[in-house]
């Protein structure tokens, strides 16, 4: 700090700033720096054109508390990500990515890894600059024309007049007793002229403001205005990829269809459907009445059946598969009598009671009447979860009082 | 030493007695370690299964301590290092294990010459027949072609330690720079030698246990423990011939402090390696690359494998994190033993499975087996460089690395 300067600000006056003195060697300065930390200076420096092996300890400088702080840096980054990568996937905006978990640790271990080098790197390089006082555009050793040489092959040690400890005298004899081979007094001119920043400077500093907010200046106007001009694309063989949709054709092929069907004589992993029973609900070509062995008669599968009976079969055939779901409470309500709505079918009623499982799987499968397949939305093992759930609002739906435990009977009324 | 001026005065330079010693014990173990596993792994009675899945264990355990050497004094050479050249003959020494290394190989190569089959599956003819994968693979998997290409392997292993540490110890006595420069020179194309033949060496004894499988950075993954156990072993070694009294100033605690940072930087390098090979198999899910990865995920294995995860990366890679850690030698050399301890876990997590894919299996045989082969990389390693100094005391860079200082 600058002491000496601040007694009016206005005048214009010559400031001691200190001694500079040179050593002609690392050894020499090293050695000069010890001297100088043992008579107990605070406000001193070396100077010098290369990291000089320990002068740290030379100078008594304590160990720098960066490396505590790049680490701190690095866990936060860490948490960060994985943080981060929580809310985007598994919380806002829940993604299914390659079949895997909203939250998956190993899909967000590279990133946690990216922005932990991230902060770490930050952190190491703005903390050092900011615990060296950096930058600093200039110094009152720069009035001194040998102190240049510290950037070629000049060894130097500075002490402040600011310093408790300074003398002129004395602190010029403890430089020369340690081996200086020259010293020199820095004054320099204090005036509020001089601590203004230059013009040019301060051109550029406005200049490169302005500029940096042109691009917002542009995404507001974009955002506010309405173009003729279609997309710009940055990179367009991304946005147009030679690839053919489904449904459309390709020339590459003889019958133009880009869909291609499976070579024939082939079966793709796991589309061999050669178990009757359990993929068509057929036992020695009649409708089955027994469940497949693929298929456990069990407390999950019909909590299975209940959930997937609920997702599709209650719009149309209702909570109790009485046939007055939504839809066709909805037919009703627009007048459906004008477009010969059909009820959908009763489930309870003693016909479908009697229905083979079967033939139940294959009315799924394939639908009936004026309702669709949901083979193709229903997993085999789905749909016999929901004929056996069925089965269960049948039974509860055709109740008899030999249906209730012995036990629980009391409770009825 | 008049020679040797910057060399501390009165410095213990020699093994002398401690070698006939360290033979002896390394000799004794061996035979007796090794000779109490062949006879308990024949009563067995499982065709030698077990003896040989941990006499494997032992083996590359081993053979990545050489093999960490051996890159260490590649990489001195070829870098022109400076710093730790102090311990550059210490890594030298582990170098010299490579014959009696090529000795124990027999053990492996011979049993598959004749027909043993309880190692690798791909040796077995009935498990390869009808077998697609296998059959496609048999022109490299097989046991002829297995046998030359060990012995290329340790062709290159021995020629390459023979060259330096005779060069080396060739300086010691004439002092003259130019050995250092031929040194230089050479390091080069051996790096691309040692690279091949170390990543085709993990390809060949571990990756084939798993025959169907596949995975090209395991050379790497490899590599990345022999490169953790040299370093753990130079502070080691450092720390037990100080306690001995040789090499007391020569080896700073500015050595220690360098072994600690590339023991630790190599824990990370462990961990990116390993996952890099996992995270690919792992987002993609086809059978043929998970295969590896199934039982040590599924199974009893997987505690195994978080084992590893924790102990092997998270623990030790902060707990060496502090530059007070790595610049306190006692302290360090219990991180390295540590290291080491894990090291081998690491490579029993790879090589057990083979032998029991469900179940977690430790028995008394994988420690006769490690103790016994350890004995014997001892006695070699002794055996062929225990006469030599323990420093290269008229290396060039020896006088900077003596003076070296961490900042």
């Amino acid at each position: 700090m600058d002491t000496t300067s601040q007694t009016n600000a206005d005048a214009t006056e010559e400031v001691f700033y200190g001694l500079v003195a040179e050593y002609d060697s690392p050894g020499a300065l090293v050695h000069a720096a010890e001297q100088v930390r043992d008579a107990g200076y605070r406000k001193w420096d070396c100077h010098s054109p290369f990291p000089v092996h320990g002068i740290d300890p030379a100078m008594g400088i304590r160990p720098t508390i960066l490396p505590i702080l790049i680490f701190g840096a690095g866990i936060t980054g860490t948490a960060l990500a994985i943080l981060m990568q929580w809310w985007m996937n598994a919380w806002e905006w829940q993604w299914v990515s390659s079949g895997k978990p909203y939250f998956s640790l190993p899909q967000q271990i590279p990133i946690a890894f990216e922005v932990t080098v991230l902060l770490s790197g930050f952190t190491a390089f703005f903390g050092m600059w900011a615990l060296n006082k950096l930058p600093q555009a200039w110094h009152p050793l720069f009035k001194s024309d040998r102190f240049y040489k510290a950037t070629t092959n000049g060894y130097f040690v500075s002490i402040e007049a600011a310093d408790k400890k300074f003398d002129r005298a004395a602190t010029e004899k403890l430089l020369r007793g340690a081996g200086a081979t020259a010293i020199e007094e820095i004054r320099y001119t204090s005036s509020p002229e001089l601590r203004k920043v230059p013009r040019p400077i301060m051109g550029f500093i406005l200049l490169t403001s302005v500029l940096a907010l042109v691009p917002f200046a542009f995404i507001a106007k974009w955002r506010n205005s309405h173009s003729p001009d279609p997309h710009f694309h940055i990179i367009p063989d991304m946005d147009f990829q030679a690839f053919r949709g489904p449904q459309t054709t390709s020339p590459v092929f003889a019958d133009d269809r880009a869909a291609r069907k499976p070579v024939a004589g082939t079966v793709a992993r796991g589309e061999l459907k050669d178990d009757d029973l359990f993929y068509r609900g057929l036992d020695n070509k009649q409708w089955s009445t027994r469940f497949p062995p693929q298929v456990e008669i069990s407390e999950d599968t019909m909590e299975r059946g209940r959930e997937r009976f609920t997702i599709y079969c209650t719009p149309c055939h209702g909570e109790a598969a009485e046939g007055n779901g939504m839809v066709h409470q909805r037919a009703l309500a627009v007048n459906a009598a004008a477009t010969g709505w059909v009820q959908p079918s009763k489930l309870t009623d003693a016909g479908f009671v009697r229905q083979p499982h079967g033939q139940i799987f294959n009315t799924i499968t394939n639908g009936i009447r004026t309702m669709p397949a949901y083979g193709p939305q229903i997993p085999e093992k789905d749909r016999w979860a929901i004929i056996l759930y069925l089965r269960a609002i049948q039974r509860s739906r055709n109740a008899s009082i030999d249906d209730v435990p012995e036990d629980k009977r009391p409770t009825l009324k | 030493m008049t020679t040797n001026d910057h060399v501390p005065a009165n410095e213990k330079l020699y093994l002398g007695p401690l070698a006939t010693r360290l033979k002896g014990m390394g000799m004794t173990a061996g035979v007796v370690c090794l000779g109490a596993a062949i006879v308990w792994g024949a009563m067995l009675g499982d065709d030698m299964r077990r003896f040989m899945h941990s006499y494997l264990l032992a083996f590359t355990y081993f053979l990545s301590f050489a093999l960490g050497g051996l890159f260490f004094v590649l990489v001195q050479h070829l870098t022109s290092s400076t710093a730790l050249v102090a311990v550059r003959r210490l890594a030298e020494i582990l170098t010299a294990a490579f014959p009696v290394l090529f000795v124990l190989a027999l053990g492996i190569v011979v049993p598959l010459w004749v027909g043993n089959k309880s190692l690798y599956l791909w040796s077995d003819p009935e498990a390869v027949h009808g077998d697609h994968i296998l059959e496609a693979k048999a022109g490299y998997l097989n046991a002829p072609f297995f046998a030359i290409r060990m012995l290329i392997y340790f062709t290159i292993w021995m020629v390459l330690s023979r060259y330096f540490l005779k060069k080396s110890v060739e300086q010691d006595t004439s002092g003259d720079p130019a050995l250092s420069a031929k040194m230089k020179k050479v390091s080069g194309p051996a790096m691309i030698l040692f690279a091949l033949s170390t990543a085709w060496a993990a390809f060949d004894l571990l990756m084939s246990l798993t025959p169907h499988w596949f995975s090209t950075i395991w050379g790497v993954y490899y590599f990345a423990g022999c490169a953790i156990s040299v370093y753990c072993l130079l502070a080691l070694i450092s720390f037990a011939l100080q306690k001995s009294g040789r090499l007391t100033r020569s080896i700073t605690v500015e050595h220690y402090h360098d072994c600690g940072k590339m023991a630790n930087a190599f824990t990370l390098f462990w961990a990116y390696i390993g996952f890099s090979q996992f995270m690919l198999i792992w987002a993609a899910n086809i059978p043929e690359e998970a295969v590896f990865f199934r039982p040590r995920m599924f199974t009893e294995w997987k505690w195994i494998s978080l084992a590893l995860i924790i102990g092997h990366f998270c623990v030790p890679f902060v707990g060496m994190m502090s530059r007070h850690v790595k610049r306190n030698p006692p302290l360090l050399a219990l991180w390295c033993i540590y290291m080491l301890g894990v090291h081998l876990f690491d490579l029993y997590w790879i090589v057990m499975p083979a032998f029991s894919p469900e179940k977690i299996v430790i028995h008394p045989i994988d420690l006769l087996c490690v103790a016994g082969v350890g004995g014997l990389f001892l006695f070699g390693a002794v055996s062929v460089a225990g006469n030599a100094r323990l420093l290269a005391v008229r290396d060039p860079n020896l006088k900077t690395s003596l003076r070296f200082i961490n900042q």
